[in-house]
């Protein structure tokens, strides 16, 4: 079991570059689709293999491909969502510096089996040296005509292009990320019409998580069979899993999915900091809902920790000790969300710096009586009643915290 | 379609939103973001509703209604939910003024305390009771709420003429910067920062104006706010009464909604449902238009010199004085020049009581030949009827634009509204001009052709729609043998050569939008090519027109040239302005009567002088009698616009001072002089006299304007289809040794008779530009000037003076300036159709 897809080149001496990439077998399965499969067979392997996006919202793969429009006399685009904005996620980096060509290889099979022709990895800003590497290994590829025109002498083409982003956490929405790519503010948009159909410059576009599309070469590799089997449970494959916090060994674990969240903690991240007593954790980057103590037995899939009434998300896990007061946490929360609206929508851009702005008033010793269900009803308020979902995105985490951190709030507020 | 909503059973349109069909279904749905005219927003939230079998809320304004639907628009629930959405507004709106509890005792007195300080409770907004947001409050029933207003503290924006921008105010709906960019295409502003930080501004904080404001108001107008408000309102109280006009600043004809306060004018407003300008105007007759009427330089009474002094006297007096001046000189010693914006009815009597009066046919139009006049001289000499009237809506619905000769966005707004429409749907637009138009940057293919070079560009572009094959079924029309003939040798490489178009690349695109099966428009305006020059261009316009099925729209200006074309058509002897011009320098017209104003480049002294004016001038104060003309305001007029549309304007206010209607005057004057027919009590009894006796005009009835209808000038029916003899010369526009530099003018008619509208609008004359050439950078650095230097600029026709700007969108060996018809001697005299041959040297 336990077999490496994403991870399996991490460590080695020049593992980014495309000739140790080559030496492990590197671009074998683009060699086999260009050459030998159909765009039919690839998108229904992907099917088959029941990939769930690694972005957040765990939406099949191959679904998402399968709504493209093929007969359409408008380009078709993916764009590779590298934005990694949420707080406690940290995977996608450690795929495009340790192995960028598995994620280009990624996006050859996609597009190959949407019949794509242009590609943009839309990399978060602050990763500059990632976006570097990303480019010098597209220069690699197409050197050795895995990109570019008539790949491989078959006659597909691609374009790669590697887009920088400005600092926005909005714009790893996959609908505002598109606005930025084409030049204008991230502001996200209103669905529907869904990217599949109408999306960058009004033309079908797919847009993918990093880890999901690098899943993509070990499906088609190895068969849909293998990959689904790798998961514990129903959802194929594995994840990784971005530990941090008050945890002996934090980091980036590549994990099947199901993989119990305690074993998570306690086994592969070394346990808790300096053997301090586990408080919480946010099991899938900021905007899950935290689990407690009795909440952690509980495996490490997509539909359980809807379940739990948490989430799966971007699988960043971050734990936090009894040391931590939760009034921290949630300050923190809440500081970010209304940083990071975009302030199109009532109820997110007041209702966060009003959040915010109680938060602060508490931890500054001025809370008031009521402040609690002050921030739990502007939480409410916001949850399903925004244009995005940024909106829930802060309102999940700061209800969960609100109701079950309750009483170790209330005891901030003087009388 | 049917849905369902709050239990009715309800027929929606397909494609109509859940919001539009409540509205039109008087369901009230509270929404702050939405407007009808936009595309959805949905960020206030306000309008949430339930939708059965849906997870969560949904925002009505951007649901599209689906057969069956079943919609909650109100439930104690949404209502909750609604408070809270507005808590959250209101939290960040000084908003005393909209929960305040002595509100209703306040509205009455609102707007007359206003000039306390900005910064306490109710007095703070501007926005005089036009508020959405009162509105929405109401319908909530919201009295208190439950966190501190907090002032933002943004400083108020006043940068910029005409309004004012209080972001503390703004509710961040997002209306102005869909206006701006959906409709008017200039997308100066727009959301800057996030979070609570955001706030609506320009790119890097520029000033309106630097970020490409046209200033057409229309954010203002859609604001639900007191956040952008007209800044000549701020003090003003609530108009108690509301009166429609016709805009008389453009050749559009713009439906305004005047709003006044005992008995004065206060502001105006695009109407909404203006038939040419459907809620939308521009600069002009948005904020300029009281300055038309509330003028200082308006005259007042009538006034003659007898001996030195020109000196007030009665109607009486002055008429008389004139009648018997006028009746000492004989027919062809007086000259009229009739103004292009007075009404159809002031026209009327104008050529009647020149040709039956004065036994005179000297009377010129004051512009020079309008574009209408210049083909149908043309189509009269090769016996084709040419169809002139359109509709700015079948602008908006064609697949392929071509526009030369006016830079619209100024001189024709609502015309640039449709452009921008047709080009959001996927129209191909093809500008052909000299320099860049201020919103080029929508064109398909901006053709940077040297000045004088359309008609070669038309004519090839005929030439290859000739060489395909689908027409061999306009083989019999007339004119098309000569057509071949005369597009046969525009050879590729002469026309690349002589237009600057830069390879053949630009001119195949070119060609593919007039493939068969798209709806081609032309729009040709009669500037920046050359008088000479203008004649070819129309008739290769109108060929290329007729070639591809499309149409001609040719862009006259002048609030009614239109109806001057039309009034003047049935007279056979005619003077144009440049034969009037010649016959005053070699002392043929010894008396001058003048409604409008024109500039003689020539000295001239004529012994006799009236002018009839609302407007002083040089002239005026030269003149041996000066009569006050009434504005348009001041009377029910007609006037038609540059589609054919006729359309009737109401008085909507008193005569000014001792002001009349032009055709009182006449009329009077007439009379004096022994005239019988002149007895005219009202306008629309000379409306009738037109309706009966111009074929243009019949069926248009006085009743008619009450009706509603789209009216439109009788145009000519028949077979006699053709196509117009044009000229392709080999040359184009360009200086000479002496004057090495072409001076174009971008087009804008910014006066209203004798008022020069910069002059009398500081704001204006800012966004304008006046004074101004722009220069390229070769020439700049060729003739070492920097911005902002003064140059003085030669012409064969005089002196004038400028300050230079730099700019990328003239190019070498053309200078630019607007269009200013200035009056004082020591300027050029610049016309309409002139592309000027100029020196410019460093210099006050
Ligand atoms: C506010 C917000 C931020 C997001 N940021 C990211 C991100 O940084 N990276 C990412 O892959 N997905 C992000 N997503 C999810 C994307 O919208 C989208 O679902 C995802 O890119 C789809 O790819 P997948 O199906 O491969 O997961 C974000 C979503 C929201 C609402
Ligand atoms: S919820 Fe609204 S304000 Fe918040 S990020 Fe999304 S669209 Fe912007
Ligand atoms: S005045 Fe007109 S052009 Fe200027 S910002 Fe407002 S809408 Fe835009
Ligand atoms: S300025 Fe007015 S129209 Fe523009 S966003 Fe603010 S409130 Fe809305
Ligand atoms: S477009 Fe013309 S008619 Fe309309 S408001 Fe402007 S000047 Fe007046
Ligand atoms: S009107 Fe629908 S959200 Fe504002």
């Amino acid at each position: 079991m336990e077999e490496k897809i994403l991870t399996k080149l991490f460590g080695l001496k020049d593992s980014h570059t495309i000739d140790v990439y080559l030496k492990h077998d590197g671009y074998k399965t683009t060699r086999k689709v260009i050459m030998e499969m159909k765009p039919g067979e690839v998108l229904e392997e992907v099917k088959a293999a029941n990939l769930r996006g690694r972005g957040g919202a765990g939406f099949p793969a191959g679904v998402k491909w399968g709504f493209v429009p093929q007969n359409i006399d408008k380009p078709k685009y993916l764009c590779v969502n590298a934005d990694e904005g949420e707080p406690g996620t940290f995977k996608d980096r450690y795929i495009m510096n340790h192995d960028p060509h598995l994620l280009l290889e990624g996006i050859i099979i996609a597009s190959y089996a949407v019949g794509i022709h242009k590609a943009y990895i839309y990399i978060r800003g602050e990763y500059e040296n990632v976006a570097l590497r990303m480019e010098k290994a597209i220069e690699e590829a197409a050197a050795r005509r895995y990109l570019g025109k008539n790949i491989l002498g078959k006659g597909f083409d691609l374009d790669i292009y590697v887009h920088r982003g400005a600092g926005a956490y909005i714009c790893g929405e996959e609908t505002a990320l598109l606005e930025s790519l084409e030049g204008k503010r991230g502001n996200p948009r209103m669905k529907p019409p869904f990217p599949a159909s109408i999306g960058l410059f009004g033309c079908p576009t797919v847009i993918n998580n990093v880890e999901t599309l690098s899943n993509v070469p070990f499906i088609i590799q190895n068969g849909a069979g293998k990959f689904t089997r790798n998961g514990l449970l129903k959802d194929g494959g594995t994840r990784l899993f971005g530990v941090s916090g008050m945890v002996e060994k934090p980091g980036i674990y590549e994990l099947p999915i199901g993989t119990s969240l305690k074993d998570i903690i306690f086994k592969y991240a070394g346990g808790m900091k300096k053997g301090k007593k586990f408080k919480a954790v946010i099991p899938g980057g900021m905007s899950a809902p935290v689990l407690t103590a009795d909440e952690i037995d509980i495996n490490m899939d997509f539909d359980s920790l809807v379940e739990a009434k948490s989430m799966l998300g971007s699988a960043g896990v971050i734990v936090i000790d009894e040391e931590t007061s939760m009034l921290d946490v949630l300050k923190t929360i809440a500081k970010f969300y209304s940083h990071e609206s975009c302030g199109q929508c009532t109820p997110c851009r007041i209702g966060n710096a009003w959040i915010r702005k109680i938060v602060e008033r508490i931890a500054e010793g001025k809370g008031k009586p009521g402040d609690i269900d002050n921030i739990h009803r502007l939480a409410k308020n916001m949850l399903q009643k925004t244009l995005c979902p940024l909106g829930d995105a802060a309102a999940m985490p700061i209800l969960a915290i609100t109701e079950k951190f309750r009483k170790e709030l209330e005891s901030y507020i003087g009388n | 379609m049917k849905i369902t909503l709050d239990g009715k059973q309800i027929e929606v349109e397909e494609g109509q939103t859940v919001l539009d069909a409540a509205r039109e279904n008087d369901i009230y749905i509270p929404s702050l973001c939405d407007n009808p005219h936009l595309s959805p927003f949905s960020g206030c939230r306000l309008c949430l509703v339930e939708i059965k079998g849906q997870r969560g809320y949904a925002p009505s304004c951007s649901t599209i209604a689906r057969e069956g639907m079943e919609v909650k628009s109100d439930s104690p629930k949404l209502r909750k939910i609604r408070i809270r959405i507005l808590e959250l507004i209101l939290s960040e709106h000084p908003s005393a003024c909209l929960i305040c509890q002595e509100k209703e005792n306040c509205d009455e007195y609102k707007s007359t305390i206003r000039k306390v300080g900005e910064t306490t409770g109710c007095v703070l907004c501007p926005n005089n009771g036009r508020c959405d947001l009162q509105k929405v409050a109401d319908a909530l029933g919201v009295d208190s709420i439950r966190f501190p207003a907090i002032y933002r503290d943004i400083e108020v924006n006043k940068k910029d003429p005409f309004f004012d921008r209080n972001y503390n105010l703004c509710i961040l709906c997002g209306r102005c910067v869909r206006v701006c960019h959906e409709i008017r295409g200039t997308s100066t502003i727009t959301f800057v920062n996030r979070g609570s930080d955001a706030v609506i501004g320009t790119a890097l904080d520029k000033t309106l104006q630097d970020a490409g404001c046209q200033f057409c108001g229309a954010c203002v107008d859609v604001c639900p706010t007191g956040a952008l408000t007209e800044r000549s309102l701020k003090y003003e109280k609530i108009a108690d009464e509301t009166k429609e006009t016709i805009c008389p600043l453009c050749s559009m004809g713009c439906r305004l909604d005047v709003g006044k306060y005992e008995g004065r004018i206060l502001s105006s407003q695009p109407s909404e449902d203006g038939k040419v300008n459907q809620g939308q105007a521009c600069v002009k007759g948005r904020f300029l238009l009281k300055n038309t009427v509330y003028s200082g330089q308006r005259i007042k009474r009538p006034m003659i010199r007898r001996k030195k002094d020109l000196e007030p006297v009665s109607w009486d007096e002055a008429l008389d004085f004139v009648a018997e001046k006028l009746k000492g000189f004989p027919g062809d010693k007086v000259g009229f020049i009739q103004s292009s914006q007075v009404s159809c009815e002031d026209m009327f009597v104008f050529e009647q009581f020149v040709r039956d009066v004065l036994k005179s046919d000297q009377i010129a139009a004051e512009s020079e030949n309008s574009v209408y006049g210049i083909l149908k001289e043309l189509a009269d000499e090769s016996g084709v009827i040419l169809p002139m009237n359109h509709k700015i809506k079948e602008i908006s619905q064609a697949d392929t634009i071509f526009l030369s000769g006016a830079d619209i966005v100024s001189s024709h707004p609502i015309v640039w509204l449709a452009v921008l429409k047709a080009v959001k749907t996927g129209a191909g637009l093809i500008i052909a001009a000299p320099f860049e138009f201020s919103l080029s940057r929508y064109a398909t293919l901006d053709l940077r052709i040297k000045p004088g070079s359309e008609a070669m560009l038309l004519g090839y572009l005929a030439k290859q729609v000739l060489g395909r094959e689908d027409l061999s079924e306009k083989e019999t029309v007339k004119g098309l043998e000569d057509l071949k003939k005369s597009v046969e040798d525009l050879r590729i490489e002469d026309v690349l050569k002589l237009t600057g178009i830069p390879n053949e690349e630009t001119l195949t695109h070119a060609e593919k939008l007039f493939r068969p099966d798209r709806s081609v428009v032309l729009l040709l305006g009669a500037g920046f090519a050359g008088k000479e020059k203008i004649k070819n261009t129309l008739a290769a316009g109108w060929n290329l027109a007729r070639l591809t099925r499309g149409r001609l729209f040719l862009l006259g200006s002048g609030v009614n040239e239109r109806g001057q074309f039309e009034i003047r058509k049935i007279y056979d002897k005619k003077i144009d302005l440049s034969e009037f011009i010649r016959k005053a320098a070699e002392g043929k017209i010894e008396a001058l009567y003048m409604t409008g104003p024109i500039t003689l480049a020539v000295k001239f002294d004529p012994a006799f002088l009236v002018v009839q004016d609302s407007y002083w001038s040089d002239m005026a104060k030269k003149a041996h009698a000066v009569f006050p003309a009434s504005t348009f305001a001041e009377d029910e007029c007609s006037f038609v616009n540059t589609e054919g549309r006729v359309q009737r304007s109401g008085s909507i206010i008193p005569h000014y001072e001792e002001s009349k209607p032009d055709w009182w005057i006449i009329s009077r004057l007439a009379q004096k002089m022994g005239a019988r027919s002149f007895s005219f009590k009202k306008s629309s009894d000379i409306f009738n006299r037109i309706e009966k006796e111009i074929p243009a005009f019949t069926g248009i009835t006085n009743v008619s304007f009450t009706k509603e209808e789209d009216l439109f000038i009788k145009e000519e029916q028949g077979d006699k289809i053709g196509f117009l003899p044009a000229v392709y010369d080999r040359t184009v526009s360009s200086g000479e040794k002496r004057y090495p530099f072409l001076l174009v003018q971008d087009g804008g008619y910014d006066s209203y008779r004798n008022l020069d509208l910069t002059k009398e609008n500081k704001g204006f004359a800012k966004i304008r530009e006046t004074g101004i050439i722009l220069l390229n950078p070769e020439d700049a650095v060729v003739l070492e000037l920097k911005n902002g230097e003064s140059v003085k600029i030669n012409s064969e026709s005089g002196e004038s003076h400028a300050v230079v700007k730099i700019s990328e969108a003239v190019p070498a060996g053309i200078v630019k300036t607007h269009f200013l018809r200035r009056l004082s001697p020591d300027s050029i005299f610049v016309s309409m159709l002139a592309v000027l041959p100029v020196n410019i040297k460093r210099g006050e």
